[in-house]
């Protein structure tokens, strides 16, 4: 048997040839495909049959298209008539599903925007970020690399390119002139950072503009709001009080989707010229460090060669101290998404909440998808005669099945139209769920148009696939002879779709209590001091510090302010952790405390209780240098039942051969949170030394704060007339923690009510149906006497039922999900049941409400007017 | 009036002279080979099926051999209708290039 001829080209004739012959066309084809191999050969066959298939398929496509033409404009014209004719219905099926798309599209293009985090540096592919999981007494784990380590590994490995060091972007008080600002942002950062990343300049050349100690580089706005429209190349500042800088560049403002930024950067000269001694030491582990390697090297390769990096340079060091260091190298893109360090250059966003939204706004979509399902074959008596008669007449099923998939697509893009209105409505309130300017560009995202009409046709197909098979399944003769109760077999599939669609809802509406619970726990626990009516200005320089003591005194004597006092960092605003050794620890036993430098009147301004011994006191010098105080906790987890008098000790310095030094535990403080409550309270030591501090903290009387407030500042303008004034309100900023959560609790809480309105908008079609379908029974019933308070009760049992199920089974996922999210909180509120029964009563509440339109009046018309129906 | 577009006389003319032989695979390749082009299945049974429609032809289905992959030949036959359609058309061709040589042409091709 010789070889039969190519599949698919036979496929192309027999299909072209559908209308008819098909057999004979095929047939004469195969025949003389066969005859040409017997004349020509095998491969010439071949050639001539593909060509035979593809020369037939044209006119097969124009054929098809001419012929289905004519029947698509009756199926259109058909799909309008019903939506007309069925506002009401139109109006849920569109108006959910405009709503579903708009919130799946919304949460589609902020994922977009933070998959997008650092893709517009040109070489971001390849560039790295090193972290470090370093033991030095402690474990760590951070973003930060030692600072020689970048130039070291350009200087030994071929494949690392350049390397870039940035130090943390910090607030800083800049002087242009004799003007003072404060300027958030300002980071040192070596020159490759304009090679490496694309930070485009503006004015000044790339190649040298940070290459010099005490170079500064604006960002456009900065300069222009230094300078004004002057060109800011060649003019100096002053930033932190110190010594000049000369501005050699002005870069473009960096984007928001960066997962760091800049308002200046200032050259990492500088800090050789400064203190070149830190900068050359491997275990000052301060600063960030980003490598370029070279195309088509291995990361993971160049990171197994990094042990050896850190044992050739600081190896010994290392060993004596019993430490260990290694290096990783992070990729630029996954910084913002992927990591979780809690000393990161900026707050970065996570997956998770990714995940977690766009599921959120898929079961929207979902629901009104199965609000589309349950009112399309729940009206499906409605198209019944229209089948039957469709295939009386010829219509083959799958015709059919193609007209009413038609059909859904119609109104999915009716509300993909509404959905993009709806859309440009909520831009804003989606930057603030961002908690930035998205900046949505229509035209910078290449894929909008063809994804959203994507999106509207999936979901039609999606939500009109089950109805089109059902309705196209009628049998002709029996739906056309009348009286055939079809669609009553879906029943059951109906309630199931019911119900998932308020479990979904449930799910949402617990969720979103349960993190307003929390939050309202975080805000009102007893935090250990009172953060209410404190004033704080912070970032003390050290001219500031320098007239602490007159500030302090000056504030003091102003009405209106009860206390002033001053810490090194205000609870709330991050973490100073070290390692202590306790009296009875050996040295390599030395426990990680947290630490605060204060002054005496720092407590009583916070009003932190001193449970045992006494308060740091000025009157006794030994207090600045022999005392410290202790947190409750610290005295538990060391087991001393009497605190006082027990010692720190701080060994003798290696270089300078002092005397260890012994420090006196003079007070136990009760418990506050310095961080939030996410975190477990530490162990804490507290030093007196007014010369480490930099937030200044002043408790006021409730009563005129405003008038309080502008007596501190005029004192202040008295003081340091050179310094701005700034300042934020404690309670304000230790809540600030939880926006994060805030952000959830607000999102979770729009999404649930779009849920239980669009899970309503489909209960409220299917029960006017229903009801209409049952309107003659209820003329009986009336007749027969039943009151109006039996109808409404017999027609809203069913939903009551469904809903009560859907509860049932929604608490337990809910509960667990929760539980889940609330192990995040070191200090979490308890799942009351009441949450729960709040969740039942609101959701029967407003289901009641729905199907109660519809059954009351039922229940109110004529009985004479309902038996007439029909 | 019995009339005919350029294909069908071709065709009609094709199946008559083929007689027994006018199935899809013979008529396409003697046709091709008069017209000096490939003529594909399409073009060929669209034609086929206008002559049918007109009833001037009439088919017939033959045994189905093994090369055709179970498909039997379709024979095509010329009808009495057919055949008057034919002559017709013989007529006008006939009328319509009489007097006209082959030279006459070619030399208003030259000119």
């Amino acid at each position: 048997m010789r070889k039969p001829p190519p599949r698919v080209p036979g496929w192309l004739i027999r299909v072209s040839a559908w209308y008819e012959d098909g057999y004979a066309v095929y047939g004469d084809a195969c025949e003389e495909f066969y005859d040409l191999t017997e004349t020509l050969g095998a491969r010439p066959a071949r050639r001539w049959f593909w060509r035979q298939g593809l020369r037939a398929f044209p006119a097969f496509v124009i054929d098809y298209a001419v012929w289905r033409m004519n029947m698509l404009r009756n199926y259109l014209k058909v799909a309008f008539r019903n939506i007309r004719k069925q506002k009401g219905y139109a109006f849920i099926n569109i108006a959910g599903l405009a709503i579903g798309m708009a919130a799946c599209l919304l949460i589609l293009l902020w994922v977009y925007d933070e998959a997008s985090f650092d893709a517009y540096h040109e070489k971001a592919d390849r560039i790295y970020r090193l972290t470090i999981d370093a033991n030095l007494g402690r474990a760590m784990s951070a973003p930060l690399a030692p600072t020689p380590a970048g130039p070291a590994m350009v200087r030994d490995y071929p494949e690392v390119v350049q390397a870039v060091r940035l130090t943390r972007p910090n607030r800083s008080t800049v002087t242009v002139g004799d003007r003072e600002f404060f300027e958030e942002n300002v980071a040192y950062a070596d020159n490759s950072i304009f090679e490496v990343f694309t930070f485009p300049l503006v004015e000044g050349d790339p190649r040298t503009a940070l290459k010099t100690a005490y170079a500064a580089v604006l960002t456009e706005d900065v300069a222009r709001k230094y300078f004004g429209r002057e060109p800011a190349l060649g003019k100096t500042l002053k930033v932190g009080g110190g010594r000049e800088y000369a501005v050699t560049g002005v870069a473009k403002t960096v984007p928001g989707n960066s997962h760091f930024r800049f308002n200046i950067l200032l050259s990492m000269e500088t800090r050789y010229a400064e203190s070149r001694p830190v900068m050359e030491n491997w275990l000052a582990i301060s600063n960030y460090g980003y490598v370029l390697l070279a195309e088509n090297a291995d990361p993971a390769a160049l990171e197994a060669k990094l042990p050896a990096l850190i044992e050739k340079n600081t190896g010994a060091v290392l060993k004596s101290l019993g430490g260990s260091v290694t290096l990783r190298l992070q990729p630029l893109k996954r910084i913002h998404l992927h990591s979780d360090f809690t000393t990161d250059i900026a707050p970065q966003s996570s997956i998770l909440y990714l995940y977690l939204f766009s599921a959120i706004a898929l079961f929207i979509l979902v629901i009104a998808g199965i609000n589309f399902v349950n009112l399309s074959t729940a009206r499906s008596t409605a198209r019944a005669k229209e089948v039957g008669m469709r295939k009386t007449l010829g219509a083959l099923r799958q015709r059919l099945v193609g007209q009413f998939l038609g059909e859904s697509v119609v109104y999915s893009l009716l509300a993909l139209v509404i959905a993009v209105g709806l859309i440009l409505l909520a831009k804003p309130w989606l930057s603030s769920l961002a908690g930035r300017d998205l900046g949505l560009d229509v035209l910078r995202v290449p894929w909008l148009i063809p994804g959203f009409l994507g999106l509207a046709l999936l979901v039609g197909v999606a939500a009109g696939g089950y109805p089109a098979f059902y309705l196209s399944s009628f049998h002709p003769v029996r739906v056309l002879r009348g009286g055939a109760r079809v669609g009553a077999k879906n029943v059951l599939f109906r309630r199931v779709l019911v119900v998932t669609q308020f479990v979904i809802s449930i799910v949402l509406i617990v969720g979103t209590m349960v993190v307003y619970k929390q939050l309202a726990y975080m805000k009102s626990k007893d935090l250990g001091f009172e953060k209410e009516h404190v004033v704080v200005l912070p970032g003390l320089d050290s001219v500031m510090r320098n007239s602490y003591e007159k500030l302090r005194d000056e504030f003091r004597s102003v009405p209106g302010v009860l206390n002033v006092g001053v810490t090194s960092l205000s609870p709330g605003r991050g973490v100073m952790k070290s390692v202590f050794q306790p009296e009875g620890y050996a040295r390599d036993q030395s426990q990680p405390m947290d630490y605060r430098n204060i002054d005496p009147g720092y407590l009583p301004t916070l009003g932190i209780a001193v449970a045992a011994g006494r308060n740091f006191s000025e009157e006794l010098a030994s207090d600045r240098t022999g005392s410290v105080l202790i947190n409750r906790t610290a005295a538990e987890k060391f087991g001393w039942k009497d605190p006082l008098g027990k010692q720190f000790i701080v060994p003798p310095d290696q270089n300078t051969q002092e005397e260890e030094i012994r420090l006196n535990v003079i007070g136990v403080v009760e418990d506050f949170h310095s961080t939030s409550l996410k975190e477990k309270i530490e162990p804490m030591i507290l030093f007196y030394d007014p010369t480490q501090c930099r937030d200044l903290a002043v408790r006021i009387a409730p009563a005129g704060v405003q008038k309080t407030m502008g007596l501190l500042k005029a004192k202040w303008k008295e003081i340091l007339p050179q310094k701005p004034f700034d300042s934020f309100f404690l309670d304000e900023a230790f809540d600030g923690q939880y926006r994060a959560e805030e952000r959830i609790g607000k999102l979770a809480m729009r999404f649930s009510l779009l849920a239980i309105f669009v899970s309503c908008l489909g209960l409220f079609g299917i029960a006017s149906f229903t009801t209409e379908q049952r309107t003659k029974e209820i003329g009986v019933r009336k007749v027969l006497g039943a009151s109006a308070g039996v109808i409404v009760r017999m027609l809203s049992r069913e939903y009551l039922l469904l809903v009560a199920i859907g509860n049932l089974i929604a608490w337990p996922a809910a509960f667990v999900m929760m539980r889940t999210w609330l192990d995040n909180f070191a200090y979490r509120t308890s799942i009351g049941l009441w949450i729960f029964l709040a969740a039942g009563i609101l959701s029967i509440a407003v289901s009641l409400l729905t199907v109660s339109t519809q059954s009351v009046r039922a229940a109110r018309t004529d009985p004479i007017r309902s038996i007439r129906y029909e | 009036m019995k009339d005919l577009t350029k294909i069908e006389e071709i065709l009609l003319v094709a199946i008559w002279r083929l007689k027994e032989e006018a199935y899809g695979v013979k008529i396409r390749q003697h046709v091709s080979s008069v017209i000096g082009k490939d003529l594909t299945y399409g073009h060929l049974y669209s034609a086929l099926n206008q002559l049918t429609d007109k009833e001037y032809v009439e088919k017939t289905e033959g045994k189905p051999t093994e090369h055709r992959l179970g498909r039997p030949r379709v024979y095509y036959s010329i009808t009495p209708d057919g055949l008057e359609a034919l002559k017709g058309a013989m007529a006008v061709s006939k009328k319509l290039w009489s007097g006209i040589s082959r030279y006459a042409l070619e030399d208003s091709e030259t000119s």
